[in-house]
This record gives structure tokens, sequence and C-alpha cells, in this order.
């Protein structure tokens, strides 16, 4: 049988075909969301935030927590392990200014197998939260939040190994806001909202 | 023929594999330069200002080095400052960040907030330098602006990290806080 690397065209397609095929899958599977599709709302912002803490930023951040401390190592051991935390949050002066579809654009990311929705909540007052999960194993790799209300979006998303139990101590830390969501045990916790 | 376009095609797909890297430039450069041409507004270097005895209540008497100065390697700051001048004009924030990104290759931009009510926007950008890192602060409201460009060790980085929203300020303060 004629093998299909012994042409040189035939191989060529191959390379292109698996590098390809390699980059899809890569990412599916990758914790990074998108959000600069997002970045069209800023010129109707009154506040508008955007910060990305890579691994590098991560590790190097790692060093300003005191291993003595036991509230600080926690964090410090948390930080340590991450990948990236990035947050973009948009205020505006009146309801109306964005769209489902600009949710839309985030969550269709959220979509897929990968990730899995762990919380979610919402209330005409309050507006809504999701949670999600992205899972490779038994291995947390990363964590996605999108929280809006009528006036406001924020979309926080975490990259490595997360620890749930450990989270919460994240927030009010490196931009990540305060979320009062227990997301070790997210359904006990938060029974009095609407799933 | 076949051969050569199997070939070319063999170096596609290596290449896209491959991160595109380009060279760095002088980010305070370039900074100073893309507000001037943007804002179409012309800088003040901070020795001139204080040369010519001009004070207001954020400028600034010593920039290379001093006493009250804790966190940055010693002679390495630069500060360019915009005094009175208009920061409305030319579309703001979006258009002036898409610029600065676009320009600050080699550069991870950490923070980037912006206030429409208040006219303020403040960037933060990062670049690592070995044993130590370039750490630049771009501040903009309705009427100032200052660039800062300094060197910070990783040490002191870090401590700045904890609270990123803070940190624009406190290198900003660093930079021009008179010492007197």
């Amino acid at each position: 049988m004629k093998s299909l690397a012994k042409t040189p065209l035939k191989l060529a397609a191959l390379i292109v075909f698996v590098v390809l095929g390699v980059n899809v899958t890569a990412s599916a599977q990758n914790p990074r969301i998108s959000t600069a599709q997002l970045d069209g709302l800023a010129s109707k912002a009154t506040e508008t935030v955007d910060l990305n803490l890579d691994e590098s930023m991560m590790q190097l951040a790692a060093r300003a927590f005191s291993g003595e401390d036991p509230d600080e190592i926690k964090i410090k051991d948390l930080v340590n392990h991450l990948k990236g935390i990035y947050v973009k949050s948009f205020e505006f002066e009146t309801a109306g200014q964005y769209s489902d579809s600009d949710l839309e654009s985030v969550r269709s990311q959220l979509r897929n197998s990968a990730w899995k929705k762990i919380f979610s909540a919402s209330s005409k007052k309050e507006g809504g939260v999701e949670v999600y999960l992205m899972q490779i194993g038994a291995e947390i790799t990363g964590l996605a939040l999108l929280a809006s209300d009528p006036k406001e979006i924020t979309v926080v998303n975490i990259v490595g190994p997360v620890d749930l139990q450990k989270l919460s101590e994240l927030e009010g830390h490196f931009g990540v806001p305060i979320l009062d969501i227990d997301l070790a045990n997210p359904k006990r916790k938060n029974q009095d909202r609407q799933e | 023929m076949r051969k050569f376009v199997a070939f070319n095609l063999m170096v596609l797909a290596l290449l896209s594999c491959v991160p595109i890297t380009q060279a760095n430039g002088d980010g305070f450069g370039d900074v100073v330069k893309l507000i001037e041409q943007f804002y179409h507004v012309k800088h003040q270097g901070i020795p001139l200002l204080a040369r010519a005895g001009v004070k207001t209540a954020t400028t600034v008497a010593r920039i290379s080095g001093g006493r009250r100065r804790q966190l940055a390697e010693a002679g390495s700051v630069r500060v360019a400052y915009f005094e009175d001048q208009d920061f409305s004009a030319n579309g703001g924030y979006t258009g002036f960040k898409s610029s600065m990104n676009a320009l600050l290759v080699g550069w991870t931009p950490l923070i980037q907030v912006a206030s429409l009510k208040d006219g303020e926007q403040t960037y933060i950008y990062i670049r690592d330098a070995g044993a130590k890192f370039n750490v630049m602060v771009v501040t903009i409201d309705q009427r100032d602006a200052f660039v800062v460009q300094m060197n910070l060790s990783p040490q002191n980085l870090a401590k700045l990290m904890r609270d990123p929203d803070e940190m624009g300020q406190t290198i900003t303060s660093e930079a021009t806080d008179d010492d007197q």
C-alpha cells in the first residue's frame, strides 16, 4: 500500500492538518477565555478595569506574601500554583448600555464540554452571577466568573489549578471582586438564591 | 514545482507554531511621543520645570534618587509631565489604549483603568529586565498627564502588586514627590 507520507505534497498537507488539529484541541481545553470582544463597551462605560496577571506576574506576586502569617501562607500557596488571573469590568451610568450578545460572546466559550457551570444565581435587582470550572481529570485547571447587573459587567478568569476551598482568600486581592459565594459548596451556601 | 509548493506548505505549517517576536523599542520615549501625537499636546521634562521654578501640587523637585525614595532603583526614574493641556480630544480611552498596546511590544499590560466620569486613565506596563523589572505608569486626567518609568527589584514590585489598584498612584508619587 502506498504510504500517505511518501509524496511531499501529501506530507505537507498532513503537517498542516495536524498543526491545525492540535491548535483546535488545545483551544478547546484552554482555560484562558477571550474577553477582547467586550472592549467595545469601554467607550460607553463610565469605569473600565482590565487586569492581566500572567504566570510570571503570578510568581512574582506570590513573593509579596509572608511565609509566616497563616492567612498570607494560604494566599501565597494558592497564588504560587496559578498561571494567571484576568479581570475585566465595565460600569455604566445607565442601564441598557450592553446587550445579551455581549455576554453571549463570553458564554459561548464556556459552553464547550471542558467547562462545567457550577453556580448560577440571578435576580432582577442584583443581576446574575455564573461560575464555571474547567476540569481535566480530577484537576481543576481554570475558573470563569461572569457577573452582570443592569449597570455593570465583570468577567474574572483564573487559570491554573484552582483550590476552591482556598479561593475565597483571593477575593479582594489582585482585582478579584468579593463574591460572597462559597464555591467549594455553592448550592448549600446559596440555597436562598434562585438557581 | 510540486516539491516547491510542498516545501512552502511545510514551512508555513512550521511557522504557524512559532511565536512571532519583535524588537523592543524605548518604551518611555515611544509613549511620550504617542501621547503628543494622539492628544496634540507637548510634554515638559521634570528637570526643566524644576529649573524654571515651576511648582504645582503634584510637581516635583528631584527625580533621580533622593532621601525619601523607597522603591525605585537609584537613577532609573524617567518622568515626563504634561501640564494644563487638553486630554479630552480624539476618541479618548479606547483608541489610546489600543495604540499604546500595539506600540509597547515586549511589555505586559498589567492593569488598565479608565474613569470616563472623572476623565482619568491609568495604565501600568511591566517588562522583565533580568534581575529587575522595568515598570511604566501612564496617568492621564482631563488637564494633566504623567509618564513614569523606573526599575524595580522583584521584591518591591511584588509588594506593589498586592494592591494593583493603588500601584499606579504609589509609583507616580514615588517618582514625583518632593524630597524636601
